[in-house]
């Protein structure tokens, strides 16, 4: 069985604290068992704080202050809703660096319920001037994104997947703040964030079945977004459809639009979650075919694109 | 040396100067802990006021953001901020608002304004100065309003398990918050919490210097909490007591009455 993104975030802290003694981990009660070996090595750098996210990212910031570097780590609603005045706040208008790692966004805990779920977390981070996200699919994407950016002079944020997207990126293909073309194409523009690469090489395939060819534009950073690859693609195909698990409203659609909407004869969709809550129980997979994040849904949603 | 209580008297003067001449600004508020503030500077926290980055200092957090001019005042009073700085409070082109801004005004470890963040922060400061075995000490400032938010509480949890005897926080205890929840026993709250609590007059140099000096500030101990009672707007009896002055700016016959009580 493959590591999962999230055992990749443990072994990624261990490896790099041998190196920096700066690094301090905190956790809000998750992650114990994938922690252990860390807090063996390091009891003094890495601290079950509680459930009580708002001071944990308050002490964050704190920590930042005195000259470490923290890394927090919990469910993505309860640190990036709760206690998002504190990211604010905290790190963001005090200028203090620090990184935030989350699980558990979108509807990756599909069975717990939309006190669990949390699909419009790249909104709400996008309103706070200096902050960082990136949104990392599989092992290699965390290692290397965390390895280029936790260092920075500003607050990061990394939306762990709960699922990964399956495709192996070289190492060096893996840069903070541009976006990989998985295939190049000329028909329409495919830009995928998260475990939807999948999604969107599927429909990619299919399409190559009926004689279109989709340029697959694959973004791991959020902010700063690769705005040269997405607009260049884009100027040469026309269409563009932005694939993504998260709500529609302020998503990565919402960006890729925003440098895309003077190109003459755009056409654009978005396949997203809709504003809404998501209120049915099951798989994550059954929930994403519940709101059309699949690619019958992609395919069916720009039908008419390439009708002659 | 300059006597306490005169030079608390000058010091609120400024602090009506300033309010008057920025036409804005928490009079009673700053009033309440203007007495600690300026005991705290004048023969406690170490400091070096022409480089406030200065690794060894301690720390002093006014999470009661709005009480901002006792801080100014004081940080005025040595050598942090500028005569211009004071003279453009609320203006544009300043550094000083209503709430101090950490990355405008040297010497402000915070920016606190929205309450209910300053103790978290500061735990984590006094966590990260234990991790690297400093022995620097950290005071934050708290209204007993504030109080009445969940986090400091969350905060006061973590302080007692983590042991950052290097913090010491302090109750503006002037019961504002008993105009909403009477049932307010201070002391009791955070003892309950296991920290050791210390309940002083907050206007009384000679008990608030006592208890402050009889903090041992050990890395691995309990933290400790000095409950102050206060009086808002303590100074000026017209000002006292939580009526509308809370964020009113006098006129001109208020002030000379002002004035006339401070002098």
């Amino acid at each position: 069985m493959s590591k999962s993104t999230r055992q990749q975030f443990a072994d990624t802290m261990l490896a790099l604290s041998h190196e920096d003694k700066d690094i301090v981990v905190m956790v809000g009660d998750i992650g114990h068992g994938m922690f252990k070996p860390f807090a063996e090595v390091y009891p003094n750098r890495y601290y079950n704080i509680g459930i009580l996210e708002p001071t944990m990212i308050s002490m964050g910031a704190g920590l930042a202050a005195s000259g470490l570097c923290p890394v927090i780590h919990t469910i993505a609603p309860f640190m990036i809703e709760r206690a998002f005045e504190q990211i604010k706040l905290d790190f963001c208008y005090h200028k203090l660096p620090g990184n935030i790692v989350t699980v558990g966004s979108a509807f990756d805990y599909s069975n717990l319920g939309c006190t669990h779920h949390c699909y419009g977390d790249f909104a709400l981070l996008k309103t706070l001037p200096s902050t960082e996200i990136c949104f990392p699919a599989s092992p290699i994407e965390f290692d290397q994104l965390f390895r280029q950016s936790y260092q920075n002079t500003q607050l990061t944020i990394y939306r762990i997947a709960g699922t990964s997207h399956g495709v192996n990126f070289n190492p060096e293909d893996i840069i903070f703040g541009k976006g990989i073309c998985v295939h190049e194409g000329d028909d329409v523009t495919l830009v995928a964030t998260g475990p939807h690469l999948k999604t969107v090489l599927t429909a990619k395939n299919a399409l190559i079945s009926k004689g279109v060819n989709a340029e697959v534009i694959y973004i791991h950073t959020i902010r700063p977004l690769d705005v040269e690859l997405i607009r260049a693609s884009v100027e040469k195909t026309r269409k563009v459809v932005v694939v993504e698990e998260h709500m529609r409203s302020g998503g990565l659609g919402d960006d890729v639009l925003r440098v895309t909407y003077d190109i003459p004869g755009l056409k654009f969709h978005s396949v997203s979650i809709p504003d809404i809550f998501v209120t049915e129980y099951g798989t994550y997979e059954e929930l994403c075919e519940s709101v059309g994040l699949t690619p019958q849904a992609l395919l069916l949603s720009i039908n008419d694109w390439f009708e002659s | 040396m300059i006597d306490n209580k005169i030079l608390n008297k000058e010091l609120r003067k400024k602090v009506v100067d300033m309010v008057i001449a920025g036409k804005d600004g928490h009079i009673p508020s700053a009033f309440s802990i203007i007495d600690i503030i300026t005991l705290l500077y004048r023969d406690v926290l170490k400091f070096d006021a022409s480089n406030p980055g200065w690794l060894d200092r301690d720390y002093f957090i006014l999470s009661k953001g709005h009480g901002c001019l006792a801080l100014y005042v004081n940080l005025h009073q040595h050598g942090f901020i500028s005569d211009r700085d004071i003279d453009f409070f609320c203006k544009k082109g300043g550094i000083l608002g209503e709430h101090p801004d950490r990355t405008k005004v040297p010497g402000a470890e915070a920016s606190t304004g929205s309450l209910g963040h300053g103790l978290s922060f500061a735990v984590g400061i006094a966590l990260g100065l234990k991790i690297q075995e400093q022995n620097n000490r950290i005071f934050v400032l708290l209204g007993d309003g504030e109080c009445q938010e969940g986090t400091v509480w969350e905060a006061a949890n973590v302080a007692r398990n983590r042991n950052l005897g290097n913090l010491c926080a302090i109750i503006d205890w002037n019961q504002s918050a008993m105009q909403l929840m009477p049932v307010d026993d201070m002391p009791k709250k955070w003892a309950a919490f296991g920290w050791h609590v210390l309940v002083v007059d907050g206007h009384n140099e000679s008990e608030l210097s006592n208890a402050i000096s009889s903090i041992e500030y050990k890395k691995d101990n309990i933290p400790t909490v000095i409950v102050a009672k206060t009086i808002k707007g303590k100074g000026v009896p017209m000002l006292e007591g939580h009526g509308i002055w809370h964020h009113r700016i006098p006129n001109e016959q208020e002030y000379s009455q002002i004035m006339e009580a401070l002098s």
